[in-house]
């Protein structure tokens, strides 16, 4: 049977395979790779300039921009679908681009060929032709071990009275493309995990000597023992830190420090210190006179509107049906306001108000102001201000995907050394026997317009000629290593 | 510890004299003479005409030995200005926009001198000293009370992670103001037969070498920096102006290696991609000014 003509291949394929092969070649197109980063640059550029005055200023110079400009300072572009599918595209191209070029990566490498062209050598930019009075296979050999010499692997084909020479070196750091692709992808894949089954806990509130659970089926709970800020002499925050425990179902399990820069970690759990203030501890009894808080409110997340600058602090208590209230005054000590309740230093302002559906709007919620160790009944609860205390904020963070990340990391910088530090160099030849006994051979390497591929051929030429005590016939040597090769 | 601080800075004052000598000389070898060239041409109505082209041409070979010998004179005062501030500060000089820049000028003059001594040209030096001399220039134009050590904002304290994290920065645009440099004298020599540049060849793979050095670099900066905002800002990656375009930068070098290795490009087009390159360069190292965002610990308003 006839061999069928790629076009005859072609037109037996079915509608899939045709479109399997377009978007194949689609995600392997170089072209279409510069698109997509093209796109992703100006997406990029938006993105990154939402976050400056620029747009504003094109706006006032371009008034009909306007409604433009407001729209591009709404537009969340690292977190829009466009973006996201721009990336996917980007790391699918990545994928398949790699996959695409590894069968012949490792043709070369396993079964590269060894036989070549008298075309090829005749017409390479950068050659070497070397005659000797030495029968072929002595000249052959020679070379050989020239090239072993320089860290060559040799392959030789005997054609008739010509031995054929491919000689190679570094070739198996060809595969260090792929342990660098894969980390691009597996950093995506980081990424991906991290958002999708950790969590982040931006405001975790625990005041000194409370005990808080991080929740999230994590089954752990912190304690905060200690916090300590120090402040330089021009007032500038120098470090803070809070002394934590945690407690895994009850038992303590680590106890340890974090710090700004110096997170805490347990199991895939991190815990950074982010910011302090300070709570006030309260008793809290109910009209049997039984407990139901005993512990501290931080003061400070949010403001009232009787007192906006003073920080403030609130505590539901469902179980009651109350919530608790609470100001403190405020750092500065200006003069109050009309309007504002006047508090002195030491003091603490408490309301108490209803939840729930039968909580009555109409009426005024009872209130008190307290110093430390007074006792007040408000709302038929006993409340008791204990002392001030301080807490601290900490962000608790579980990131899954962290090791993926390690391991991207590793694999990113070292393929990328491998690939870059170790060219794949080849060079070929012929080696033919002359009529009278005599031999001679012609070099060239396979390396247009690679200037340093090209010296290290005329190095290991350089090293033959010495070798063989004659001189080289050479094409484009650079004229360093001509002059050394002369002396 | 004032008088470190004193004496750092005036090891730059004479690094930087040293460094505008060096930039005088190169440039007067490179192309410190211009060759005048006469034709004359006869008419036929019988008169003669006489046209003049000017053409550069290599300048005295002194003038190479000394613009090599004050580049290495401004390096070693370079260094001691960026040592003895480290010694002063108790940490690596890189808190500031001030402190940042006399490493960036030390980063730079040290790349150069190597890439010099390892390809036994001086080309480079016009543009590559040109770029350290601007950032000379630069500095001087800083506020005064940056000269001073104070104390880090506690996000910054991370000794280890900001020493290496910064450093490769600097070292990685280093790297990459050689590759300009080899660019734009592509650009030149591969158009115009000239005898005082060295061969497009050349100038092609010293492109090539600095961006295989600076690339892995850069991807060590990013990781770095996203392992570092991990335990700082936790996060890895907040699309801060500064790292976005760090990472932008990154890819464009990315382009670079690509559509060499797979598509075979060579000369004008890479040389193109390395001035597209470097201007991001240029973007991320001055993008805090713009944009604010986390990395705006410049200390300029």
């Amino acid at each position: 049977m006839a061999e069928l003509t790629a076009r005859q291949r072609a037109a037996q394929r079915s509608p899939l395979e045709w479109v399997v092969d377009r978007v194949w070649r689609f995600f392997c197109s170089v072209r279409a790779a510069i698109y997509e980063i093209a796109i992703l640059a100006v997406m990029v550029l938006a993105g990154t300039l939402r976050g400056s005055s620029v747009p504003e200023k094109i706006a006032e110079w371009f008034p009909f921009t306007r409604s433009i400009v407001d729209r591009w300072y709404d537009w969340d572009v690292f977190h829009s679908l466009p973006f996201t599918f721009m990336l996917a595209l980007l790391s699918v191209a990545i994928a398949i681009c790699t996959i695409n070029r590894a069968p012949a990566i490792w043709r070369t490498i396993r079964f590269p060929t060894v036989t070549t062209t008298r075309g090829f050598l005749n017409g390479a930019e950068h050659s070497a032709e070397i005659t000797h009075s030495v029968p072929a296979s002595e000249l052959s050999g020679a070379i050989q071990a020239a090239l072993r010499q320089r860290r060559y692997r040799v392959l030789t084909a005997t054609q008739g009275d010509e031995i054929h020479i491919y000689a190679d070196q570094n070739r198996y750091a060809k595969l260090g493309t792929f342990p660098f692709h894969l980390a691009l992808i597996l950093i995506l894949i980081g990424g991906i995990v991290g958002a999708r089954y950790g969590f982040r806990e931006n405001e975790f509130v625990i005041p000194e000597g409370a005990t808080r659970e991080v929740g999230h089926g994590t089954g752990l709970s912190v304690k905060l023992e200690r916090f300590v800020d120090s402040w330089r002499e021009d007032g500038t925050p120098q470090d803070y830190r809070s002394d934590l425990v945690i407690y895994e179902n009850g038992k303590e399990v680590k106890r340890g420090t974090t710090r700004v820069n110096h997170p805490l970690t347990h199991g895939s759990l991190t815990f950074y210190q982010t910011s302090f203030g300070q709570a006030i501890a309260l008793r809290i009894k109910d009209a049997e006179g039984r407990v139901v808080f005993d512990d501290a409110i931080p003061v400070g997340l949010y403001t009232s509107r009787t007192n906006p600058d003073a920080p403030a602090g609130l505590q539901q208590l469902p179980h009651v049906g109350k919530q608790i209230n609470l100001i403190t005054p405020a750092p500065t000590s200006a003069l109050p306001e009309a309007g504002t309740i006047d508090l002195q230093s030491g003091e603490i302002f408490v309301q108490v108000r209803s939840l729930g559906p039968n909580a009555d709007s109409s009426q005024m919620p009872p209130t008190a102001i307290l110093r430390q160790g007074d006792i007040v009944e408000l709302d038929g609860l006993q409340i008791e201000f204990i002392r001030e205390k301080r807490f601290t904020l900490l962000q608790v963070a579980s990131n899954p995907g962290m090791p993926i990340f390690w391991t991207a990391a590793i694999m990113m910088v070292g393929g990328l050394a491998i690939t870059l530090y170790f060219p794949h160099r080849r060079i070929r030849g012929i080696v033919t026997a002359l009529p009278d006994g005599t031999s001679s051979v012609k070099l060239a390497p396979l390396a247009k317009r690679d200037w340093s591929g090209q010296r290290n051929f005329f190095r290991v030429v350089g090293d033959l000629e010495a070798k063989l005590g004659v001189r080289a016939f050479v094409r484009g040597r650079p004229e360093h290593l001509e002059q050394a090769a002369r002396a | 510890m004032e008088g470190l601080v004193k004496l750092s800075f005036y090891s730059f004052t004479a690094a930087s004299i040293a460094l505008g000598a060096a930039l005088v000389c190169y440039v007067v070898y490179a192309a410190g003479r211009i060759r005048l060239r006469q034709a004359s041409l006869a008419t036929s109505t019988g008169t003669t005409m006489t046209t003049t082209t000017a053409e550069f041409a290599p300048g005295p070979a002194a003038a190479g030995r000394f613009g090599t010998l004050l580049a290495w004179f401004a390096l070693v005062f370079q260094g001691l200005a960026v040592l003895l501030r480290t010694i002063a500060a108790g940490r690596g000089p890189y808190s500031n926009m001030y402190e940042f820049s006399l490493a960036f000028i030390f980063a730079v003059l040290l790349v150069y001198l190597v890439f010099e001594r390892l390809y036994e040209i001086k080309q480079l030096g016009p543009i590559v000293l040109a770029v350290a001399f601007g950032m000379s220039l630069y500095v001087w134009s800083l506020p005064t009370r940056m000269r001073e050590v104070e104390g880090l904002n506690p996000a910054l304290q991370n000794q280890p992670l900001m020493t290496v994290h910064v450093s490769t920065a600097i070292l990685a645009y280093a790297t990459f103001a050689v590759a300009f440099a080899a660019a734009v004298l592509y650009l030149i020599a591969s158009r115009r037969q000239t005898r005082w540049l060295p061969s497009p060849d050349m100038l092609d793979d010293i492109g090539y070498r600095a961006v295989t050095i600076g690339f892995p670099m850069l991807a060590l900066v990013l990781i770095l920096g996203s392992i570092w905002a991990h335990q700082a800002w936790g996060s890895y990656w907040s699309w801060d102006p500064k790292e976005t375009s760090a990472l932008f930068t990154w890819l464009i070098y990315g382009i670079y290696l690509h559509t060499r290795s797979l598509r075979g490009w060579r000369g004008t087009r890479s040389a193109v991609i390395l001035l597209i390159g470097f201007a991001a360069v240029i973007f991320t190292y001055y993008g805090n000014y713009f944009f604010g965002g986390m990395h705006a610990y410049g200390g300029v308003d």
